[in-house]
Formats: C-alpha cells, sequence, structure tokens
C-alpha cells in the first residue's frame, strides 16, 4: 500500500497484538495512522489448518542469536507478517494478580509495576468488552476483581474432565479456563467449532487475533498498513529529545522514511530493544532512550511444565482449544513452595487440543520412540492421550538481555542476540510444578505419566515500564523517560512476568495508553 | 461446492508444494512427487538414499509419504515459505548444510562400524545406531549433534506420515480442517 508522503500523526512499528490494538484506539481518536509490518501481508485465507503450514507465522526476519542456558526461543514465540505473534496465539487471556504488581513492595524481589491492579481493573474490563471471553469469572475463585465475562465457558470435554478428577482428588479447583474465543455469536465473530487449529491461524474469527478484532477497526478509520517494510532505526531531530520517524527498508532492501508526531515501538521484546539499540546517536550513544541502562535488560520468559499421560478411557485429545479447557490457579501465591527454595507464580492450563504432529504434538512428547514403538505409541495416543501445562514465572535478572550482535542483517542493521537463563528460584519452582502435575495425573488415574522439557513460553521485558528513570527505560504508559514522543507497546513494558499469559495485560495496557496519548495529544507532540 | 484453497489444501495433507520438471513447475504432494520420480534440487541421489532409509527406521512408511522431497523442496524454498520444523529449533538458515552434514556422519558411523553405508545395513544393524544417535554422538561422528539430528529427521518423518489429513485420519482422528467456508474465504 503507499504510503503518505506527509507527516503522519503516528507510526505503529509492528502489527501483532499490541501494535494493532494502538493503531485501532489512535485512529478511533481521529489519528492518521501508518503501521510498518516487516513481515509479509496475510488475511485469512492464508490461515492453513495445519501445524506444517501453521510455520508461516513463526519468525522469519532477521535471525536471533540466542544464547544462556534457556533460550527464550524467539522464532517459536515469535510471529511474522500481519497479525505478529498474535496469529498463532492461544487466545488464554487471565488477569493478573494484584501481588503480582507489587513484587518489590510484598517480596523484595524484582521490581514493582508502576501501576497497581486498581489502575488496569478498569481496562481489563473494556478491552474484555471488545474482544470478548469466555469464562465464568465465579468459579475462577483465584480471579481479581472484574466484571463477569460477556460469554459462556469453553465446553467440557473428555481430556479436561478425566484431568479434573485428579486435581479434585488431591483438593485441588478448576474453572474453566478464560479464552478470547467465541462460545456465541460476538461483534459479528463466529463461533468456535472447538477443533484444535488455533494456532494455525483462526481463519473464521472465533479467536480474538488482530485479523478479527483491532485491524479492521484500524482500517475502517484511515489506518495504512505497509507490509514487508522493516524499520531499521527510530529518528530523532537533532537535540535528540524527541522522535521524528523512522527509517524502513522494503522488501527489495529500499530505504524510505516516514516521519510522525508520534512513534509506537511495537515489533515484541526482542526487536523493539533491537532497534532503538540500532538507533543510537550522538545524542543517545548508548541507544535510544537508555540513560538507566536498562535498555534490552530484564528479558523474561515463562518456563513451561509439561506434563503428559495416557488413561484408558478415551480423551478426544483433538476437541477443544490450543490453549485447553480448565484453569487451575491454586499455588498462585509467591511463596507457595518456599519450602524447597522456590519463589514465583503458577497456573496451570488444562486439557489442550493437541495434533499428532508439530513441536507441541503427540510424538514430540515421546521423542525416545522411533520405528514401530513409535507407530504403537501413536495409534494408542492419538485415543487416550492427555497434557496440560503450567505457566510458571520467571524472575527478572539484568543479565538476561538483549544487545546487539556483530553480525548484521542484509539491511546492515545489527542482530539482537537474546541471553537468557532462567533463574534459580524459578527453575525451582518449575521442578516443583512438575512434581504436582504429575501427582494430579496419577491421582487422575492415568496408567503412564511423563514430563516434557522445560519449554519456554512467551517473551516480556527489554524496555520495562517503572517510576524511577534511572532504573526503567517507559512510564506506565508505555512513554519512554528520555522521549515522550517514543511509546512502546507489548510485553517488553513488563517489569515482572506473572504467572500468567501476557496477551490480555497487554491488550489492557495499549487500551490505557492510547487513551492517555490521546487526552494528553497536545503537551506531547512537538 | 466450489474447490477453494483451503478445500483443496485439506484434501491432499501437507498440500501442493511446487516441484520442477524439465523447467517447469507442477504442483505434487511430496507423496506424488516421489511416486513420479521428481528430480532432487538440492540433495544428491546418495543422500536420498541415506535420508529414506533413515526415515524408513524412524518412522516406517515416511519415504512413501515423501520424506526426501518435502525436505529437498523446503531447502529451496525462501524464508518466508520454509515450512521445517527446524526452523524453530535454534538453527538459524540455511539449513542445507545440517541435513546434507547429518547424512553423511549417519554414513560414516555406519562404515566406521559396519563397513558399509547406512542404507546397507541390517535391519537390526540400523535400528542400534539410531538408538545410539538418539542419546549421544557415536565416535567420529562429524555431523550436527547427532541426538538433534536425530530428532529433526523423526519430525519430519512424523510431518509426512501424520501431519496430513490422510495420516490424521488413519489414527482414527477427524481432520477437522474448517468450518463450512463464509464469503470472506475468497470463494
Amino acid at each position: 500500500m503507499t504510503l503518505p508522503s506527509d507527516k503522519v500523526d503516528a507510526i505503529v512499528v509492528g502489527s501483532g497484538a499490541a501494535g494493532s490494538a494502538m493503531a485501532a484506539k489512535l485512529a478511533v481518536g481521529g489519528k492518521k495512522v501508518v503501521i510498518l509490518e516487516a513481515g509479509p501481508d496475510r488475511g485469512n485465507s492464508d490461515l492453513i489448518s495445519s501445524g506444517i503450514w501453521a510455520r508461516r507465522l513463526k519468525w522469519n526476519g532477521a535471525p536471533v542469536e540466542e544464547t544462556g542456558d534457556n533460550p527464550v526461543g524467539h522464532v517459536f514465540n515469535a510471529g511474522y507478517g500481519v497479525g505478529g505473534s498474535a496469529m498463532h496465539h492461544y487466545a488464554v487471556w487471565p488477569r493478573m494478580h494484584t501481588e503480582d504488581f507489587e513484587m518489590r513492595s510484598l517480596h523484595d524481589r524484582g521490581q514493582d509495576w508502576p501501576i497497581s491492579y486498581t489502575d488496569l481493573q478498569p481496562w481489563y474490563d473494556q478491552v474484555q468488552r471488545e474482544s470478548g471471553i469466555a469464562g465464568d469469572a465465579e468459579q475462577e475463585i483465584w480471579r481479581p476483581p472484574g466484571e463477569p465475562y460477556p460469554m459462556s465457558p469453553v465446553p467440557l470435554f473428555p481430556q479436561g474432565a478425566i484431568i479434573a478428577r485428579g486435581f479434585e482428588k488431591q483438593g485441588m479447583t478448576t474453572a474453566p479456563l478464560p479464552l478470547a474465543i467465541t462460545t456465541s455469536k460476538y461483534n459479528g465473530r463466529a463461533v468456535c467449532i472447538w477443533d484444535g487449529w488455533c494456532d494455525a491461524g483462526c481463519p473464521i474469527g472465533a479467536l480474538a487475533n488482530p485479523l478479527s478484532t483491532d485491524l479492521p477497526i484500524a482500517l475502517a478509520h484511515g489506518t495504512v498498513l505497509r507490509a514487508d517494510a522493516t524499520v531499521s532505526r527510530i529518528l530523532t531531530n537533532e537535540t535528540g529529545e524527541y522522535a521524528s520517524g523512522v527509517e524502513f527498508f522494503d522488501a527489495t532492501g529500499a530505504a524510505g522514511l516516514l516521519m510522525a508526531d508520534l512513534v509506537v515501538l511495537a515489533a515484541f521484546s526482542v526487536q523493539n530493544p533491537r532497534i532503538m539499540l540500532a538507533s543510537a546517536t550522538d545524542k543517545h550513544p548508548a541507544g535510544l532512550a537508555n540513560s538507566s541502562g536498562t535498555l534490552g535488560q530484564f528479558i523474561m520468559s515463562h518456563p513451561g511444565a509439561l506434563i503428559y499421560g495416557l488413561f484408558d478411557e478415551k480423551t478426544d485429545c483433538h476437541m477443544g482449544a490450543f490453549g485447553g479447557q480448565l484453569v487451575n490457579q491454586d499455588g498462585y501465591a509467591k511463596e507457595a513452595h518456599a519450602n524447597v527454595g522456590a519463589f514465583g507464580s503458577y497456573q496451570w492450563m488444562i486439557a489442550q487440543a493437541v495434533k499428532p504432529n508439530d513441536l507441541l504434538g503427540i510424538a514430540t512428547t515421546r521423542p525416545d520412540l522411533f520405528g514401530k514403538d513409535l507407530q504403537a505409541f501413536m495409534t494408542e495416543a492419538a485415543q487416550r492421550f492427555a497434557g496440560m501445562t503450567a505457566v510458571v514465572e520467571d524472575l527478572p535478572s539484568a543479565e538476561n538481555a538483549v544487545t546487539l550482535s556483530d553480525q548484521t542483517d542484509r539491511f546492515g542493521i545489527p542482530l539482537a542476540r537474546v541471553s537468557h537463563t532462567t533463574h534459580a528460584s524459578s527453575k525451582s519452582l518449575w521442578q516443583a510444578v512438575l512434581a504436582e502435575g504429575q501427582a494430579i495425573f496419577k491421582a487422575a488415574g492415568a496408567r503412564e505419566v511423563w514430563t516434557g522439557p522445560q519449554a519456554a513460553m512467551h517473551i516480556m521485558g527489554g524496555t520495562i515500564m517503572g517510576d524511577d528513570p534511572a532504573t526503567s527505560v517507559c512510564n506506565d504508559y508505555g512513554q519512554t523517560h528520555d522521549i515522550s514522543n517514543l511509546v512502546i507497546a507489548g510485553a517488553g513494558l513488563f517489569p515482572t512476568s506473572a504467572g500468567v499469559n501476557p496477551t490480555f495485560t497487554i491488550h489492557a495496557l495499549a487500551a490505557r495508553s492510547s487513551a492517555y496519548l490521546l487526552q494528553h495529544w497536545n503537551s506531547m507532540i512537538h | 461446492m466450489p474447490q477453494t484453497r483451503r478445500v483443496f489444501l485439506r484434501n491432499t495433507g501437507i498440500g501442493m508444494l511446487g516441484f520442477y520438471v524439465g523447467g517447469c513447475e507442477v504442483q505434487l504432494t511430496p507423496r506424488e512427487a516421489r511416486q513420479q520420480d521428481i528430480p532432487f534440487r538440492k540433495l544428491q541421489a546418495d543422500q536420498v538414499r541415506t535420508l529414506e532409509a533413515f526415515g524408513e527406521v524412524l518412522l516406517p512408511g515416511s519415504s512413501d509419504a515423501g520424506l526426501a522431497h518435502f525436505i529437498d523442496h523446503q531447502l529451496n524454498a525462501t524464508a518466508a515459505d520454509q515450512l521445517l520444523m527446524i526452523k524453530y529449533l535454534g538453527v538459524n538458515p540455511p539449513f542445507t548444510p545440517f541435513y546434507t552434514l547429518g547424512l553423511a556422519a549417519l554414513d560414516d558411523s555406519a562404515k566406521n562400524v559396519h563397513g558399509v553405508q547406512f542404507f546397507e545395513l541390517s535391519p537390526d544393524q540400523k535400528t542400534e545406531l539410531t538408538r545410539q544417535i538418539a542419546k549421544a554422538n557415536p565416535d567420529g561422528w562429524a555431523g550436527p549433534p547427532a541426538p538433534f539430528f536425530y530428532f529433526v529427521l523423526r519430525n519430519d518423518a512424523v510431518d509426512v506420515v501424520y501431519g496430513t489429513k490422510q495420516g490424521v485420519e488413519s489414527l482414527g482422528v477427524p481432520y477437522m480442517a474448517h468450518i463450512e467456508p463464509p464469503s470472506r474465504w475468497g470463494e
């Protein structure tokens, strides 16, 4: 699509959950918005129901160098193309808990968020109404205050009912998993048929991804979406006090400039700091908005705890949502497993729909099997397999960081290098959670129980927000402390990771930020 | 019902991939490409032989399902069209060296122990060597880490056998590709 030749109100870098939400809100607020997306254009007809074809939704941009004991799995977790990683996300949308926002004050760990749950609650409620979440707030006994869900919960299939039996026998509670997936027609979106293809992209609009929610709104309000446009640098004025636009490359390698009053970086937790570090100038020699020296730091990735089992009953494990059917947050208290040196929160996502192949498929759960043993396993597991996954909190560490490599991409931009090693307390929690999960499956009657390796789920941090400009990159609205019209959106803002999936909080933060920016536009723009 | 792209792909499993015959691109599934003996573009004949022999040990039926043609096709694909699982296993493209070095190491290991290439081993010898590389690098192994090579090739074999509509349904599971398409699916 042809870009405007004149200065626009706002450039949004990235068309994923955060970028699309920011663009939609700003455009509805009357602003002239351009979204620059590094990857290809994409429509619903491209979302092929296949674990193989779905790999096109994963990161395909410049390579990312990964180091540390527990790499973040950038290609798997990040997305590429219109809709970003939200196109393959599972739409598990729980809220963060009140205590997640006060880690430093309550536990002397990590940093406090610059906002409280009370500040974010109305934005959770607003996003929930707009995007639609299916769930049962009363059954979620752990849920912080908020409006009830606008849609009835996900149906329970045999896999969920079987595993729930184990939780009950262990004296634990389950509730319907809060999913941003339609259980009834919602804002014109079709109803899910629970065919388990969520991570291949949902072509019917049942799952709240940008193609079904925010992008149509943004485009209807005049937003220009330009795919195959890789932003290489944020431009600043002569004094370095404010952002003036961006430099980008198109698919042919031709460079372009686009000027704007506001630049929103929503290119995910690794590419955001990469672009900012690569935008260093004499006024910002350590990278844009890096006076704190924390740009790129505190990268976090939830260590996923994977529990698998075979049951005598048929589980219908191909049915449901990829994120699961039920949730348990009985162990959410930060010090629930302090006796084993663990710290942090976690939740169980129970009874994920599963396909035979791909990284999270049935075959991969038993990598030791091959030949006839693998065939026999697949035949049985397709009917009697069950699984659940715990999202385990990853404590922040300054050593887990995005830096620039000495290698460059085809446009001459230094590659990102990401170092990540799971915090020792988080590792202990992951191990304790694995033991709990196995006990639950045994209580449920599994005749075989096994576990998977530590999974890297989600990527957060790198441009964290905080009250103190000396220890954080952004304020609570995502504005960088150093450059007020350079705004970060997305999970990169998170100072701590909590023990829940991040996308709902990403949306709530974007809604809050965009409302603030629209309200204070004139005082922010230079 | 009109033959939409999605319905078409659903009916063909992995789907049609573009293979070159006489300088022209033809759309075939990997299984069809193998049946028609479509020439390889990246892999050499000896590499194909080793790959198919290894694939049969990892998952019987994978060579007939077009494992070698699937991998060869993907090694020629652009980054945006990459469908191999290795793309999110910490290996940056190009992926050809991973496969060719791994296959060469597999043959070398067979020669070191038994004096013949992998495809020439007896079924028990193939199984035993596969069991070894699943756990650790055999002595003198010069390819990518052997357990990782095993893991990737095994998943490729699973892709072509069980990642298709035919493969899923062979397990007694409905494929359920999609809801009947509304008009916005491009009919």
